[in-house]
């Protein structure tokens, strides 16, 4: 087990490692940086560009500035913001508290809406409520998240003559206005993940159904309720929990566009006006954390599925 | 059976509309004319017209051209060079599988649109940089269903009896090999083609897709957002478009899962 994480662990600093130099590089090697943004079109004082390019430490080589980055992100630092002056891991976990909230509400509520939805599926294969669910599926994984979210707009501002409001407060501040800012995001994102979870699971239990252990407890006269919930779904779990951790990671992207159109001052966002503004520091430390939160969780859903299921013990 | 045959029609209709879309839309996706901004579906215009007056059934039709055309020239380089190098690692192995599936690894810790955010974001919207980020995502994918499809083909019998005949490892790997890897890749295509898609109509969400005027599905959206509560047709027919064309290469996908059996 230790030497399986060890293994883990490592690959997983590697790639982390080089998706920042990759980020790193990838930034730098294209015209236009911070400075020539902030001197503008009136560009053309040479010793202004100079002083401020040595400021943000712009005019070292490349190695040595991404040997910095390093050194620092290794104690923690992530630097700071070069437009707000904040510092970037505060910006970050701010941002991240956001985005959380959106991805875990998101998860709970495809999860509540999936998984039955599938079950009920992979049980009635075959049958007219099937046929409904997949519909269901097919359009849920078919339709732009976003354009749910405006549909979703139209719709409630047509049916109800309501709209959420734009300004951001947090959970902490108040919690009303909190929750009226999220529903609509929350079920934009949940309908695709629902629509994702309902047809893995479906196949998982048409699978399940179709094995002979299905067989042996309905001769020896099993309800169809021990044999659907207490036997097949039991087994069912196990790769129910890496598809979670693989929505998650869905939804951690799926968000970047679902902020920008409901302004949530989450992790996409951040990003986003950090790539335009080119705020090197900010898009590093952004980017780095998504980074490290996907791979985690990749990790935790490797070591769960060992844990769940006692045959795969490395 | 029934849900292939919809996806076929899906397919059909969506390659009428990439052939001749001026046959199907009379007007022009371009001409606009203020004085008939904003207004909602008509007889006239079937999708309504946009803020400057375009028609939008036009700009729709008009642009299935363009966002189906790059999803699949990005899905397509990402075939050819993600399905060949990964073709080549798992045939020929040793550092050269290593170095690559580190690369693939690096970028797959990213979730795709951020990737895809990423680089549009820095290269600046346009369509070549929008192909780019597209197959830059898809190259792994493609790498490791390419690797793992000749790994296992590297160990067949029929490969073994070609080197003991004489035969090249180029040629055991162009004229033997390939064959049977390539229907893998094809159906991988066709089952990423939805998702790319929808990372394609993102970005032009964002509005780092191609520039304007042109009538892609997700600049159209881009477009419309400032418009949602008056204008809501300017959003409801691309987005729906999208989701057609996403959902027939879905059920084209199925379709040939199944008769690949597996």
């Amino acid at each position: 087990m230790a030497g399986f994480l060890a293994r883990r662990l490592g690959a997983a600093a590697v790639a982390a490692l080089l998706s920042s130099l990759a980020v790193f590089l990838l930034m730098r090697a294209v015209p236009g940086d911070i400075v020539g943004q902030m001197l503008g079109q009136s560009g053309g004082d040479r010793a202004a560009e100079e002083a401020l390019r040595s400021f943000f430490g712009l005019d070292r080589p490349l190695i040595a500035q991404f040997g910095d980055w390093v050194g620092a992100t290794l104690q923690g630092d992530l630097g700071r913001s070069w437009y707000q002056g904040r510092p970037v891991s505060l910006m970050v976990w701010e941002a991240f508290l956001v985005t959380l909230e959106l991805a875990v509400a998101t998860l709970l509520l495809a999860t509540l809406i999936g998984v039955p939805l599938g079950v009920v599926a992979g049980i009635a294969q075959g049958t007219r409520l099937d046929g409904a669910i997949q519909s269901f599926n097919l359009v849920g994984l078919s339709a732009p998240v976003f354009w749910l979210g405006l549909m979703l707009l139209v719709g409630t501002s047509a049916a109800l003559d309501w709209s959420p409001p734009f300004a951001w407060s947090g959970p902490g501040e108040d919690l009303a206005d909190n929750i009226s800012i999220l529903i609509l995001p929350v079920l934009s994102l949940a309908v695709l993940q629902a629509a994702a979870y309902s047809q893995f699971v479906r196949g998982l239990m048409i699978e399940e159904l179709g094995k002979d252990y299905i067989r042996a407890g309905r001769a020896k006269g099993l309800t169809p309720a021990e044999l659907y919930f207490k036997h097949a779904l039991s087994n069912v779990m196990i790769p129910l929990v890496t598809f979670m951790g693989l929505i998650l990671v869905q939804i951690l992207g799926g968000v970047v566009v679902i902020e920008s159109l409901f302004s949530l001052p989450g992790l996409g966002r951040l990003i986003l006006a950090g790539i335009q503004g080119r705020d090197y520091p900010v898009v590093q430390g952004a980017l780095f954390f998504v980074v490290i939160i996907a791979t985690t969780i990749n990790l935790v859903v490797d070591l769960l599925y060992g844990l769940l299921d006692p045959r795969l013990k490395p | 059976m029934t849900a292939w045959r919809l996806g076929l029609v899906l397919a059909g209709f969506f390659a009428v509309l990439i052939v001749a879309p001026g046959w199907v839309a009379q007007q022009s996706p371009f001409d606009l004319d203020p004085a008939r901004a904003l207004q909602p579906p008509s007889a006239a215009h079937w999708f309504g017209t946009d803020d400057v007056g375009r028609d939008v059934f036009a700009r729709v039709i008009h642009g299935t051209r363009i966002t189906l055309g790059l999803v699949t020239a990005s899905l397509l380089i990402a075939t050819v060079i993600g399905g060949g190098l990964g073709i080549v690692a798992g045939f020929a192995g040793r550092w050269f599988d290593l170095a690559a599936g580190r690369f693939a690894d690096m970028v797959q810790t990213f979730p795709p649109i951020i990737a895809g955010v990423m680089i549009t974001g820095v290269l600046g919207p346009g369509a070549a940089n929008l192909v780019l980020a597209l197959a830059v995502i898809y190259v792994p994918t493609f790498f490791r269903i390419g690797r793992s499809a000749a790994l296992a083909e590297a160990q067949l019998t029929y490969v073994e009896a070609s080197r003991a005949a004489g035969f090249a490892e180029a040629s055991i790997l162009l004229r033997q090999v390939l064959p049977n890897v390539l229907p893998v890749l094809v159906l991988q295509f066709v089952i990423m083609f939805p998702l790319a898609l929808q990372i394609e109509a993102a970005l032009g969400f964002l509005g780092l897709g191609v520039v304007p005027p042109a009538p892609d599905w997700g600049a159209i959206l881009e477009q419309g957002k400032n418009f949602i509560l008056v204008a809501w047709w300017m959003s409801l027919w691309p987005g729906l478009f999208v989701l057609l064309s996403a959902a027939a290469m879905t059920l084209l996908g199925q379709g040939l899962r199944e008769k690949f059996g597996r």
